[in-house]
């Protein structure tokens, strides 16, 4: 659990990444705080986080598209901020977003990442065999990418993404926007490309998710806060009992609730509000007195389930040292605290 | 630098433009609009303005003049009222523009060695119609005058006045001699700023130019892949305009193509620069769009395209000469109608040379700043 001290090491060479105070600075804003971690080859890493936490800026100086600040960076045992070109060759990367051409067909995306990767016409060939077989588009190469569903967008984009039968392969929230059904087919699309020794780099939101993952990374405001399997992750987790709170004005509720004796933690959770509670307080009764304390304050329709932690919830209790006293709850999360992402695609 | 690469990317990019019909469709349609836009509706000479004539006189002078006029290609004879409360309600109803009014005497006075004056009555309600309309038969009047005076051997001093107007390189006032060649330059301007200005925000946008960047295509090679398919455009846009002109629109030719093309190579490196600029400093492709139209707008309008720069005031005469458009304008100008030859055009090239360098360097510059981002 406790993050690995490799700050002031050299970088291991052997690694598939490698990553020694590695910091990115917007002007004022320091996006990326000073990082260190290793990603063993063949390993499924989970890289975990809010938004604007860090997560996509580090992807992308680890892909050679942005420069670093300060710090050292070796991807598949090269200096990938002074030399990304050797990189880039070797690497797959996977936006969350579909970001191969739209008004192109599937057959001129694939040959335009081959040609991109320099593919001989025989290895295209076999690459663009294996894609449309894999993405469950064979007899359907002739088709503008736009008029395609989201599931199999997001197999294509893996399928370029792999075309050059990359070494290491980078996926910035893959599955978002996808259904659980095609999530777990994704995913073992994924693990097939793990067991022919690919190392995968993958941002998450989905606790169930990041379960997949051999190892987890935690980051937030830029800093790594914690980092372990994902079964130290669920253990610290596993102390938790969580309401959800659906009212009207989840605000002024939150107010109300993190001023509660049995309340360890609450804070905001897209509408609602999760209350993190004592466990040796009952639930049912816990719920009970809840309600009717939300509803002598005048909170009108209240709602109070029990649900189980997510990565969010995780990120909470990770991060609480950080955020001192519940009277700071709502101030702090105007400063970006975790809140589930609204879906975007 | 991988040229099989920028090969790829111009590929991709003739692709997309093939499947974009409203972008095809607004590059092939767009020239032939602005020409007849500009070659016919803006710049359209007043011809065949319907006229009365009002011959009171019924002598051969006055038979004389109504010949002049019919002949001069201005005019179109429409009616002949009988006397001046006839004409009236044919002006009323529009029905003629101009009136020529020949009072009874003109022969005699003119016979007596006095002036004699001939009225020119002009519908005053279209400015323009009136002011060319007025001016064309001020025109004819003068140049009648001046026949005569030599015909009969007359002194300076006899009937009527030499108003003769000698015009250079344009005698046949054709605004469409002026125009065309500007839109050339404004024709480029128009569809290269608008195109390179989407260009990049729209991959911004749609995350393309981040999945790209990933891959080992460089700043670079994206440029040089992602501008060229719209240079060729361009090109085969502006040789469509200035054939066109000079064919249809018979617009003198006097210079030569060298000449053209440098300035209109240099004038198009600026644009794609500021083009480029717009698409680096927009967020969104509205961003982008509004951007281009605050620049182009006055670029313009200040540019002594349409509107020329000496009837400016004088506190925007200096501005006219920050607009490339402007120096890209004179050069046309001059190659096309005057035929000046190179050494004329020096200081239009020379200026174009800076704004070209420069823009484009800052173009440049910008690009591996907000693509490195």
């Amino acid at each position: 659990m406790a993050i690995a001290t490799l700050a002031g090491t050299a970088p291991d060479t052997a690694a598939a990444i490698s990553v020694r105070g590695l910091t990115k600075r917007f002007g004022e804003f320091t996006a990326v705080d000073g990082i260190d971690f290793d990603v063993p080859r063949g390993q499924v890493f989970g890289f975990l986080g809010p938004n604007g936490s860090g997560k996509s800026t580090t992807i992308r100086m680890l892909t050679g598209s942005l420069a670093a600040s300060a710090g050292r960076a070796h991807v598949l045992g090269e200096d990938v901020l002074a030399h990304p070109a050797r990189v880039q060759r070797r690497i797959g990367y996977m936006s969350q977003k579909f970001t191969l051409f739209k008004d192109l067909t599937v057959e001129e995306n694939l040959r335009f990442y081959a040609g991109v990767y320099g593919l001989s016409a025989q290895q295209y060939a076999n690459q663009r065999a294996y894609v449309l077989e894999m993405a469950d588009l064979v007899g359907r190469e002739k088709e503008l990418t736009a008029n395609l569903s989201v599931g199999w967008r997001r197999r294509l984009a893996l399928g370029t993404a792999t075309i050059h039968s990359p070494e290491l392969l980078f996926l910035d929230e893959p599955t978002s926007g996808v259904d659980p059904v095609a999530r777990r087919q994704f995913w073992d699309l994924l693990y097939d490309l793990a067991n022919q020794g690919v190392t995968l780099f993958v941002t998450t939101h989905y606790m169930e998710e990041a379960s997949h993952c051999n190892h987890l990374a935690f980051i937030y405001r830029g800093r790594l806060v914690a980092e372990g399997t994902p079964q130290e992750i669920r253990e610290r987790a596993t102390g938790q009992q969580i309401l959800e709170v659906t009212v009207a004005n989840p605000d002024a509720a939150l107010e109300l609730i993190a001023k509660l004796p049995q309340v360890a933690d609450a804070y905001l959770s897209g509408d609602t509000v999760h209350a993190v509670f004592q466990a040796d307080v009952g639930e049912q009764v816990f719920a009970e007195s809840l309600i009717a304390e939300l509803q002598s304050q005048g909170f009108g329709e209240v709602s109070v389930v029990p649900v189980e932690a997510t990565i969010d919830d995780v990120f909470v209790s990770l991060v609480s040292p950080e955020r001192a006293t519940p009277a700071r709850v709502t101030a702090s999360r105007r400063r970006g605290r975790p809140r589930p992402r609204r879906r975007r695609e | 630098m991988s040229l099989h690469r920028i090969r790829l990317i111009m590929w991709k990019e003739f692709l997309q433009l093939r499947r974009d019909p409203l972008l095809l469709r607004l590059i092939f349609i767009m020239p032939i609009v602005q020409l007849i836009f500009f070659g016919y509706v803006v710049s359209a000479d007043v011809r065949n303005l319907a006229t009365a004539i009002v011959d009171l006189d019924k002598t051969a002078i006055s038979r004389e003049l109504e010949a002049d006029f019919s002949g001069s290609g201005y005019f179109t004879i429409e009616s002949y009222p009988q006397s001046e409360p006839e004409l009236q309600p044919l002006l009323d109803r529009g029905e003629v523009r101009v009136a020529i009014v020949i009072p009874e005497g003109t022969q005699a006075r003119l016979d007596r060695g006095e002036i004699a004056p001939v009225g020119i009555v002009v519908d005053g309600s279209d400015s323009r119609t009136a002011a060319v309309g007025s001016s064309y038969a001020a025109q004819i009047v003068a140049r009648m005058n001046a026949d005569r005076i030599t015909q009969q051997g007359l002194a300076l001093s006899g009937p009527g006045i030499d108003a003769r107007v000698r015009v250079l390189f344009n005698p046949s006032l054709r605004a469409v001699n002026t125009m065309i060649p500007g839109l050339v330059a404004a024709i480029l301007m128009l569809s290269v700023m608008a195109i390179m200005s989407q260009a990049v925000v729209r991959e911004r946008e749609s995350g393309t130019l981040e999945q790209m960047f990933v891959t080992p295509i460089t700043r670079g090679e994206y440029l040089i892949g992602k501008v060229t398919p719209y240079v060729l455009l361009a090109t085969l846009q502006m040789s469509v305009v200035a054939l066109v002109g000079i064919f249809w629109f018979r617009v003198p030719f006097h210079g030569t193509v060298i000449e053209v093309a440098a300035g209109l190579g240099l004038f198009m490196v600026t644009v794609i620069g500021l083009g480029l600029l717009v698409s680096l400093a927009s967020h969104t492709r509205q961003q982008a769009q509004q951007t281009v139209l605050f620049i182009m707008m006055p670029m313009m309008l200040l540019s002594g395209f349409i509107f020329p720069i000496e009837s400016m005031p004088a506190a925007l005469v200096p501005v006219t000469y920050l607009m490339p458009l402007t120096w890209a304008v004179l050069l046309l100008r001059g190659a096309f109608v005057k035929g000046v030859g190179f050494s004329a055009i020096v200081p239009e090239l020379a200026v174009l040379a800076i704004f070209a360098v420069v823009i484009f360097s800052v173009a440049l510059l910008a690009t591996r700043r907000r693509l490195s981002e």
